[in-house]
């Protein structure tokens, strides 16, 4: 079942082929066939320098970040250990579902203006439609893990008398973990575009303005390096909280990795 | 020998639905009576949905029974305990447990210290063989090495009386019969009362001191066989014996709705056809 052994490097390359092929297009073509709208790469770039030499960038990430992050965490916080909760006692989990499903399949950014009609535009308005819109997405996937685990594996650990928090702790907690942590994932992502239209929406800081504000001025190539900035960080988000799954479950087969 | 188990008179009803507003029910299990001394190794064979995992689960504890009564030691069950212990059909490991430590549960389940819970752990997997695969995760593992964790896991914590749920459905012949060695070996060494379902008839002769053969619907107890094949048993040499083939004929019969060769008139083996032929003749 395992796939032979590529060396790291082959790897890196086979990785990073398609996407250096594309930034060196990028890079060169618009030098010959010029179009405002699509500045070469090396313009991009050098806006970027520009930016984070003045400090201008670095602002933009700051604020967008910590807005973000306290938003996901937040929600976090609350989705998870609820999440547990109701998939635990699934009584209560059988009236509540169905207003979990119409809350997430509700766009977000549909409701956005109604928190800004009730918060204003500053800051809590902004950190609370992040939580509303990562909230959901975790809170479901965790019920789910946790209804979810093999009842034969509850069955055994019952079988040795274990008490129903051992049961809890040592069963039902880490048999939905790997749920806990795709919802934890994926609310992350979220994170990052819910945060992009709250900061478009109204503000004086962070990424999305800056995109917007720069795409309002005709400064494409700022635009541009704010966009890929954003790219970068989604990127590299995913890709933190992938490294933290793989460390807290290594337990589980990899199907071709 | 004293007496370990007495199931008397034991029924199970299952409520079923659609069953109108009363609420209808299913009898899983009536009149089921049954004694197993201590130390003793007994099969229980019959039909798919006779309820012989369900008789199994209740004296783990993790069904309740509807009536009757069920003792163990000459106590009441109440539910699971530690003086029992499970090995499921499907190996059921915790997978995100290494080797060592699913062979621990019990035992932590138990409050016992961290060193001596990894020494006994140890101890166990080194008795069949597994001591190198004790940091290995489940995934890790062939059927045949995870079934061999399932049973020592459920021995580990040493209850009196081990209950296995077709443990052996899942792995290949070769696997299969190693592993009958392997578990006659380990109960010979510990004494442990054995309660075996299986729907393989073979198997259940080869292990058991006796063979409880139950029908469905409800599911209740036929006849309980004795197997008188002597012990040690070497598995060519008593499967290939007259009295082997003898004992599987009559449960097989049993399972049949023939009657039963030694009772109805004691006939001996060789007029079994003579059996079939005038049972047919009644169809």
């Amino acid at each position: 079942m395992k796939s032979r052994k590529t060396p790291p490097l082959a790897r890196a390359a086979q990785k990073s082929a398609v996407i250096a092929a594309i930034l060196a297009a990028w890079w060169f073509l618009p030098q010959h066939f010029r179009n405002m709208f699509l500045p070469p790469l090396n313009e991009i770039a050098f806006s970027f320098v520009e930016m984070a030499k003045t400090g201008e960038m670095w602002k933009h990430i700051g604020y967008s970040l910590s807005r973000a992050l306290a938003g996901f965490l937040i929600a976090e916080a609350l989705s998870i250990p609820l999440g547990i909760l109701l998939g635990w006692f699934d009584k209560a989990e059988r009236y509540l579902d169905p207003l979990f499903q119409v809350m997430r399949n509700t766009s977000v950014l549909a409701i956005m203006p109604l928190f800004v009609m009730f918060m204003g535009v500053g800051e809590t308005s902004k950190i609370a439609i992040i939580v509303w819109g990562t909230f959901f997405p975790t809170l479901i996937v965790t019920i789910q893990g946790v209804k979810n685990v093999d009842p034969l594996l509850i069955q055994s650990a019952q079988s040795m008398g274990i008490s129903r928090f051992g049961l809890f702790w040592k069963v039902v907690l880490p048999g939905a973990l790997p749920y806990i942590l795709a919802g934890f994932r994926q609310s992350a992502g979220v994170a990052l575009i819910i945060l992009v239209g709250a900061e478009m929406l109204g503000a004086n800081y962070g990424l999305g303005f800056m995109i917007l504000h720069y795409q309002q001025g005709f400064l494409v190539a700022k635009m541009f390096a704010g966009i890929l900035t954003l790219a970068v960080l989604g990127v590299l988000v995913n890709a933190l909280i992938v490294k933290l799954e793989a460390r807290l479950t290594r337990w589980q087969e990899k199907i071709a990795k | 020998m004293s007496v370990n188990i007495v199931v008397k008179d034991m029924g199970l009803d299952y409520a079923i639905r659609g069953g109108g507003r009363k609420g209808g029910k299913l009898t899983a299990l009536d009149g089921v009576s049954l004694e197993v001394k201590q130390g003793e190794f007994l099969s229980v064979v019959g039909p798919s949905g006779c309820g012989k995992s369900t008789l199994l689960y209740i004296l783990a504890g993790l069904i309740r029974k509807s009536r009757g009564t069920v003792l163990i030691n000459g106590r009441e069950i109440t539910g699971p305990a530690l003086d029992r212990g499970i090995v499921m059909q499907g190996y059921a490991l915790f997978p995100w447990r290494t080797v060592q430590r699913n062979v621990e549960f019990g035992l932590e389940v138990k409050g016992t210290p961290k060193a001596a819970r990894r020494r006994k752990a140890l101890e166990y997997l080194e008795s069949v063989g597994l001591s190198d695969f004790a940091q290995r995760y489940p995934y890790e593992l062939s059927g045949g090495m995870k079934q061999r964790v399932a049973i020592v896991r459920a021995l580990a914590y040493d209850p009196d009386i081990l209950l296995m749920d077709e443990p052996f459905a899942a792995v290949d012949e070769q696997t299969r019969e190693m592993l009958h060695e392997e578990l006659l070996r380990i109960w010979e060494a510990t004494h442990k009362t054995i309660i075996f379902v299986t729907h393989s008839i073979d198997e259940a002769v080869f292990l058991s001191d006796r063979v409880a053969v139950m029908s469905a619907g409800p599911g209740a107890i036929k006849r309980i066989i004795d197997v008188n094949l002597r012990r040690p048993r070497a598995g060519g040499a008593v499967k290939a014996s007259v009295d082997f083939s003898v004992l599987r004929n009559r449960v097989w019969r049993l399972l049949q709705n023939m009657p039963d060769s030694e009772r109805e008139g004691a006939a001996p083996a060789d007029s079994d056809i003579s059996d079939v032929i005038s049972d047919s003749a009644t169809l």
